[in-house]
């Protein structure tokens, strides 16, 4: 019943090829499930789509700016339910549910009463710092809070104005309640679903015209409000990439060549392999070869089958853009060379005089830090649909963070007009950094191409071997670290250098007459009042490719640095929680976080102490400032067999002002178990030119059983509204790392902790 | 081929080695059940057969030949199924959701069998990756759902 | 005095000069006399390419990148890594000056046409049973069918002393059988075949029998009772492959070992380990007849109850950890999490595509090498006519400690009726430093 329901929605849908939004929107078509959220997705409504094509004249009129125009948005629906083009995808952090409190909250209407889609691509989406959109960086909620609002507003106003014309009434007269218009004086009470009709074909009132509700007033913003998605999620409704089917669909699953440059030479049997039972064709890809079939199984079997000789990388790369891995590379190598690599490096932060802070300094600690590659290892595998149509448009639906900029690559490659490349972007299974646009690392050029060979839509799916081998890594940094302690043990002098690529000079091509500020931050922007300070990189081309990953530079650099912070205090004979007391005296916003970390876990206690199960434990401390939010964190550790157990970790953060205290907290969750899994177990090791693990089972991620208890509190500052999705990561290793160094009385240096031998 | 699905009768064609998980997604067109690892690392693909619960990843189609399976598109047909569901939501367990499928009928699969499962059993029964890490969102909800103290 | 010192002199000389002949001397082949040989045909050839299958000349001496019998595998010895050579007709670097009977003294002598002796490594103390004509098959399969590579040798990492081969030629005096197979009258035409293809070429007993402090084979027939009785081979215990009921084939039928040579698995078991090697190089390639005739041979082997112990009967485990009123044990729980989603709670499998635990050879001998190997690394994938196998055995190194490895190990080991060894911490963690997980990339070796 509900897949009828659910069909009929689609057909709905159709409407919408005549949103006039500069790029054709093809949502979906009879037979193609998409995964609209919201607790009215199931409802049956017939009749709309009246409300968007009022918009077209004034599209034409003049060039509006992006999350302005309300009915690229927003449909009300006769049924009184609503339904949200969502610029940000949604993918676990919540973002859907973020949206429509804020719209709802100036729309007046309940976010429970709207389906929330990801908007199709087009100028009216573009809404991060109004010029772009990613969904990426922790910026969704804070780069479009005042223009959602606005949206909302705008929308109500035009609401507003349908009800006065209808009742002969003046606007002002009016008010809304959830859902309605309402005249008080009359009693007269008008369902939005009723006005919508007369309201979306009216101008958009200009931005700054529009009154935004008192935020003491807010019903919704700043409320734990349920998100939309937990039904259909719990019950196998929601419906990713993987899921999708199109009419007439067939299957390609691929092997990748075992080092990315390589192409495919002979293929040995290829004869054999066509004659295995359900393959259609086989297929030469750059870099890849591929079965397509009528079901993914066999593709996948005889991919597998497929015995080809792989031929090394020529001078002419295989695909653009990419880096030929060489034969030889191994990780641990790769790791010695960095901490080697000499010179000083490109100042990125400077500050005092560190040079003669150290030759003055009482002590001057060095040390040499290490972080690893990780894969992103999201648990939906990727896959992408390419599918031609008669009238010259391309449809592709496939996991991402950045519609226009797939479709703009998606243009360049098969030479079509941007115009005719829709791309769809689905509910993502988890994404971390994983879905934004890297060469070599997503399928939808190989769907493309067999799409186009085999003149029948195509759903390819990597399996996780595949994944594993094609995934871009975080990078991996060394950082050599020096500091300077005067006769007091107070930190005076502080130099990092950091030896690495960051991962947009990685992605986007390094310049080197610029620093990649995602090398370095979190060795940069740290507040602590150390006087003289030098942090700079040396750049270090990586022979693999690099992705950004959940909380970015963050994600190694808090670790890096805080955990050489606690060896500074040592050194010092300071406690470490003290220290940075100290070190942040004057710093009213970072006090307070620490205060309250501190106060959240009983009080600052490092230990090692007895617990009361009679293990032997420890607590670290660690702060992190990325995307505009501060954080502090306590872990709590014992070692249980040789293996660091995380009871539990306190988090405090403070982004400035909140939307959503329910997603923060879960996202809080999120952020340290990533945090924690890393610190503690993961690593993607190559040897020979290629990943030693292809899948979970040699790269672990964190089990339930290693899940720490997580204590989360918001502090709500009042300063400008930072990032929540990442901040909660990068002060989890640090704190983790700390503990375990108290505790075992050796410092920690490098993730992950598994590589250590640590007695119980 | 036949098989009992959500007490439906199927005639399928795919080989006896097949997976489970993809003459389910594939050739029977439910993509509530995931596929995430193909290596029973994950459990993004657990069932039920016969009220027990397993990976369909690596459970070849011959060797639930005559049994019944349940997948995540009848849990709510199931009494216990339905309470874990709405303590799910209750607790707001689900982010990205692709693990959730095999989550909830890893803890529809424990509470069949143990009403009352301590903290030790709970471990030991759901032990499914979860990359968001909303292991203890999970852990409450099948808590609450035992009748202890969250 | 002076005589006696000549005297004593002349002895040392007739006998030292004779040693030396002796550690010189090549063997005799019958083929010394060949002289040129005709161009084979195609026949020959074909049976030429099928002796190379049985003798699986591939998983030594090529690599799965290199080229065809190139040489390179890597063996390492605990006197230094030796490689395989390079045995394709290249003049320069592998066999290609060889003559019929130099080819000959090799592989069924292991001495090369300049008298150096070649380390055991090669299986010739196996490989001299094999017939003249499977020789001169193999030999003009290798000239005619295979591509000449121009691969240096690497040396071995073996130092003197110990690198000096002579005392080999001393060595096979004494534990190298002469002679090629010979029929047994009393047996009947498939029982010989299959003893032949076990004996000679097949090199069954390379792994599969134990082997003294002097590093030879125990028995190198069905005459000795430790003859394919099962030994422990460089990280893997290769069971027995007698008619033991518990750690060997004995509740195999003939039917139930061709299964398992012809399609890699069958209701008991899954090749794995370096029988999955042997497997996917060699024992599929085989005819239906020549493994028919191996099933019909193993099962004529005795087994011996007295190291056999008590026959294995399935036992029903007690209820797993989450059923009501149960407590697992550490080693349970780890089996519920990590192996009972394929292995099944029942200790059963998904036969034959997931083997069983239950009753398996691994899990009743005293050595848990394999298991412990298994568990750390996984297994190779399963090639079978060109098709990798729908479901593998991942490596659980990086998820269980020792400690946990060798709970869940004692744990399979003692439930459903299970009675081998406990496994140590110890065990595990001497296996982990010195193994690596197993690919999961199918590697298919090239004959050609």
């Amino acid at each position: 019943m509900n897949d009828i329901i659910r069909d009929l929605q689609v057909d709905n849908l159709q409407v919408d090829k005549d949103l006039p939004t500069g790029a054709p929107v093809n949502l979906s078509r009879r037979g193609l499930l998409v995964g609209s959220m919201g607790a009215a997705a199931g409802a049956l409504v017939l009749g709309f789509g009246l409300p968007v094509r009022g918009a077209r004249a004034q599209d034409a009129a003049k060039a509006v700016a992006p999350g302005t125009r309300v009915p690229a948005f927003l449909e009300i629906r006769p049924d009184n339910t609503a339904r949200f083009l969502s610029p940000f995808v949604e993918g676990g952090q919540g973002v859907f549910t973020a949206m429509v409190q804020i719209v709802g909250e100036e729309l007046d209407m309940d976010p429970k009463s709207f389906i929330v889609e990801n908007a199709p691509t087009g100028s009216d989406y573009l809404v991060v710092f109004g010029k772009m959109r990613i969904t990426g960086g922790s910026m969704s909620v804070r780069t479009s809070y005042d223009t959602m609002r606005k949206l909302g507003a705008s929308a109500r106003a035009m609401l507003l104005e349908a009800a006065a014309t209808r009742l002969g009434v003046a606007a002002d007269k009016l008010a809304t309640e959830p859902g309605y218009v309402v005249h008080a004086a009359s009693g007269q009470r008008i369902a939005y679903g009723d006005l919508a009709g007369d309201a979306m074909s009216l101008p958009v009132p200009a931005a700054d015209s529009v009154t935004l509700r008192d935020p003491k007033q807010f019903r919704w913003i700043g409320k734990p409000v349920e998100r939309l998605d937990v039904l259909d999620k719990s019950i196998g409704k929601a419906v990713y990439a993987i899921d999708l089917k199109v009419d007439g669909m067939l299957h390609a699953a691929v092997q990748h060549a075992p080092r990315l440059g390589m192409s495919v030479g002979a293929v040995r049997n290829e004869a054999s392999v066509r004659a295995m039972k359900g393959v259609i064709s086989v297929h030469h890809l750059p870099g890849a070869v591929a079965v397509v079939s009528e079901r993914w199984w066999h593709a996948k079997r005889a991919v597998e089958a497929l015995q080809v000789d792989w031929a090394e990388a020529g001078a002419k790369p295989v695909m653009d853009g990419i880096r030929v891995m060489p034969a030889n590379f191994s990780t641990a190598d790769f790791a010695e060379r960095l901490a080697n690599e000499p010179g000083d490096g490109k100042d990125a932060e400077k500050e005092g005089d560190a040079a003669a802070a150290f030759a003055s300094a009482k002590t001057v600690v060095t040390a040499t830090y290490h972080s690893q590659y990780l894969h992103h290892a999201q648990l939906e595998p990727p896959s992408t649909i390419a599918r031609f149509n008669a009238d010259g448009t391309l449809d592709v639906w496939m996991p991402n963070q950045a519609p226009e900029q797939f479709q703009a690559d998606i243009a360049k490659r098969t030479g079509l007009d941007a115009s005719k490349v829709n791309v769809h972007s689905p509910m993502l299974g988890g994404f971390f950094g994983r879905h934004f646009l890297y060469q070599a690392a997503n399928p939808y050029p190989q769907a493309i191409q067999l799409a186009k060979e085999t003149g029948r839509p195509v759903k390819v799916i990597w399996t996780r071997e595949e994944e594993f081998l094609r995934d871009p890594m975080r990078p991996m940094a060394a950082v050599r670290f020096k500091g300077g302690l005067d006769a007091n043990g107070m930190p005076v002098a502080l130099e990092a250098i950091s030896i690495c690529e960051g991962p947009t000079e990685g992605i986007a091509g390094h310049n080197k007459d610029k620093l990649d500020e995602t090398a370095v931050e979190g060795l940069t922007g740290k507040s602590y009042a150390i006087p003289n300070r030098r942090i700079a990189q040396i750049y270090v081309e990586n022979p693999t490719m690099l992705a950004y990953w959940r909380s970015v530079g963050n994600s190694m650099n808090d670790f890096l640095y805080e955990s050489f912070l606690d060896e500074l205090a040592d050194k010092g004979g300071k406690d470490p929680y003290e220290l940075r007391m100290q070190l942040l005296k004057d710093n009213p916003r970072l006090s307070t976080l620490l205060k309250t970390v501190g106060e959240m876990s009983g009080g600052w206690k490092r230990g090692p102490f007895t617990a009361e199960d009679g293990t032997r434990r420890a607590r670290g401390i660690a702060m992190a400032s990325p995307f505009g939010s501060h954080t502090a964190a306590i872990a709590e550790v014992s070692i249980k067999a040789g293996e660091v157990v995380v009871h539990d970790v306190w988090e405090a953060i403070d982004p400035g002002s909140i939307v959503n205290p329910a997603i923060i907290e879960a996202q809080i969750n999120s952020a340290s178990a990533l945090g924690v899994s890393q610190v503690l177990i993961e690593e993607a090791v190559y040897k020979n030119g290629m990943p030693v693990a292809r899948n979970y089972d040699l790269y672990p991620i964190l089990p339930p059983s290693r899940m720490p208890r997580v204590h989360a509190r918001i502090i709500e500052s009042g300063e400008k509204m930072g990032g929540i999705g990442e901040p909660g990561l990068p002060a989890v290793p640090p704190a983790v790392a700390n503990a375990v160094s108290t505790l075992t009385g050796e410092r920690v240096r490098r993730m992950p902790l598994s590589q250590y031998t640590f007695n119980s | 081929m036949k098989l009992e699905i959500n007490g439906q009768p199927y005639e399928v064609e795919s080989d006896g080695d097949t997976p489970l998980l993809w003459v389910i997604r594939d050739e029977l067109g439910m993509t509530g059940t995931k596929y995430g690892c193909g290596l029973a690392q994950c459990g993004a693909c657990s069932v039920m057969v016969d009220g027990e619960i397993v990976r369909s990843c690596v459970t070849p189609l011959d060797s639930v030949a005559n049994r019944s399976i349940t997948t995540i598109e009848a849990i709510q047909n199931d009494a216990i199924g339905r309470k874990v569901v709405a303590a799910w939501v209750q607790h707001q367990v689900p982010q990205c959701g692709y693990c959730q499928s095999g989550q909830v009928m890893a803890a529809t699969a424990l509470l069949k069998q143990n009403d009352k499962p301590t903290e030790d059993d709970i471990a030991a029964a759901m032990v499914n990756l979860c990359r968001c890490g909303t292991y203890n969102a999970i852990k409450a909800a099948v808590q609450d759902l035992s009748g202890q103290k969250v | 005095m002076k005589k006696l010192l000549l005297v004593l002199l002349l002895i040392i000389v007739v006998v030292g000069g004779g040693l030396l002949w002796f550690v010189n001397h090549k063997p005799g082949s019958p083929f010394e006399t060949a002289g040129t040989l005709p161009l084979p045909s195609t026949e020959v050839l074909a049976r030429g390419e099928a002796v190379a299958r049985q003798a699986d000349c591939v998983a030594c001496h090529s690599l799965p990148d290199g080229k065809p019998y190139a040489g390179g595998l890597e063996m390492g010895t605990p006197l230094g890594a030796i490689f395989a050579t390079n045995i394709t007709p290249d003049k320069e670097n592998g066999i290609g000056n060889y003559s019929l009977a130099d080819f000959d003294r090799a592989v069924r002598h292991g001495v090369t046409p300049d008298g150096e002796r070649l380390y055991p490594a090669m299986p010739y103390p196996s490989y001299v049973k094999m017939s003249d004509e499977d020789i001169r098959d193999l030999y003009a399969y290798f000239m005619h069918q295979v591509q000449p590579a121009a691969v240096a040798n690497r040396a071995s990492g073996i130092e003197w002393p110990m690198n000096m081969r002579w005392p080999l030629a001393l060595w096979n005096a004494v534990f190298v059988p002469s002679g090629t197979y010979a029929q047994k009258p009393q047996q009947d035409a498939q029982w010989n075949r299959g003893a032949y293809l076990v004996q000679a070429a097949g090199h069954c007993g390379a792994c599969h029998t134990p082997r003294s402090v002097t590093m030879n084979e125990k028995a190198l027939d069905e005459g000795g009772s430790a003859f394919l009785s099962g030994a422990l081979l460089d990280g893997w215990y290769a069971p027995s492959l007698r008619q033991d009921v518990n750690t060997g084939l004995g509740r195999w039928s003939e039917e139930d070992i061709f299964q398992f040579l012809k399609n890699g698995r069958n209701q008991h078991a899954v090749v794995f380990g370096s029988m999955a090697e042997a497997y996917n190089n060699s024992t599929q390639f085989m005819s239906d007849d020549d493994l028919k005739a191996i099933g019909h041979y193993l099962k004529s082997l005795p087994g011996d109850a007295s190291r056999d112990g008590t026959p294995w009967v399935y036992a029903a485990a007690a209820p797993a950890q989450g059923q009501a009123g149960t407590r697992g044990t550490p080693g349970s729980a780890t089996y519920a999490a990590k192996c009972g989603f394929c292995h099944g709670t029942d200790g059963r499998g998904r036969s034959p595509w997931i083997p069983p635990l239950a009753g398996s050879p691994a899990s009743l001998i005293e050595h848990a090498d394999s298991q412990i190997n298994v568990t750390l690394n996984g297994s190779a994938r399963v090639v079978t006519a060109g098709v990798p196998d729908a479901y593998r055995m991942p490596s659980f190194r990086q998820q269980l400690s020792d400690r946990e490895i060798a709970d869940v190990l004692t744990y399979v080991r003692s439930t459903w009726g299970n009675h081998g060894d406990h496994v140590t911490q110890q065990e595990v963690n001497a296996l982990r430093q010195h193994t690596d997980p197993a690919s999961s990339t199918p590697i298919i070796l090239q004959m050609r």
